[in-house]
């Protein structure tokens, strides 16, 4: 019966990185640093299949009748 | 595991749970790992644009050349007058100052915040954002006050013949 919070955290930390990459591709386009640009771009990209991963890996874990699984 | 507040107390007339609301405010613990799930799909699909753009910024690297570009007559612009221009297309605005008798500046005025146009207030001797009152400093066009973070762009200007032209645009030092 315990729930399963492991998903959520992972999924919303992925988030917050998602939310600082995103003002960093922003910042470092205008610095010109166009290199830098594409690896935070790059990365932003990634965090996506793996917040997916997550997600199919949690959503069945735990819940309020975990038993029934 | 919605039901639990569903049940019907006790087994006579039902006045009180009549109403059937199929769940639909629910956000259970699935649901809300889906959002976030898809919200990292909306980050990484508004990133590409960025990348993108970057992208093609690398592939034709190097300092981009215009057309030099006459701003105004030497004798037009008094010593802490400034100038309005456009450089390097008529879409980037752009302001000159003459900061002396030889010293002349010039910065692509979008405001580095929000792209207001930052102008010259000749008594402070400051460029200023009216929209949130960011100051720049006139001389390296680094931002000393307000919201912004980053410096305004330089534009190179020479002057030849009497008149002032732009030359090229700074890129920032990495
Ligand atoms: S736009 Fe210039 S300070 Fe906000």
């Amino acid at each position: 019966m315990k729930r399963s919070y492991v998903g959520v955290l992972i999924l919303a930390a992925i988030l917050l990185m998602n939310i600082v990459f995103t003002q960093l591709v922003v910042h470092q386009y205008y610095y010109e640093n166009y290199g830098v640009t594409l690896l935070y771009a790059g990365l932003n990209i990634l965090l996506f299949p793996v917040a997916l991963f997550v997600y199919k890996n949690e959503k069945n874990k735990g819940g309020s009748k975990g038993y029934e699984k | 595991m919605s039901d639990r507040n569903n049940k019907i107390p006790f087994d006579e007339d039902n006045y009180t749970h009549n109403i059937n609301r199929n769940n639909e405010r629910m956000l259970d613990r699935r649901g809300f790992m889906k959002t976030l799930a898809g919200a990292a799909g909306v980050f990484a699909v508004s990133t590409l644009p960025w990348g993108a753009v970057a992208a093609k910024e690398l592939m034709g690297l190097g300092n981009k050349e215009y057309p030099n570009e006459k701003i105004a007559d030497v004798k037009d612009v008094k010593v802490g007058d400034s100038v309005k221009f456009t450089f390097p297309t008529e879409h980037d605005s752009a302001i000159l100052i003459r900061l002396s008798e030889n010293k002349y500046v010039a910065y692509q005025n979008a405001c580095t915040h929000l792209r207001c146009p930052v102008y010259w207030v000749k008594d402070e001797k400051e460029m200023i954002c009216p929209c949130h009152h960011g100051k720049f400093d006139a001389s390296t066009g680094a931002p000393t006050a307000g919201p912004p973070r980053r410096p305004l762009p330089g534009i190179e200007v020479e002057v030849k013949d009497g008149a002032i032209y732009a030359v090229r645009v700074k890129r920032y030092e990495a």
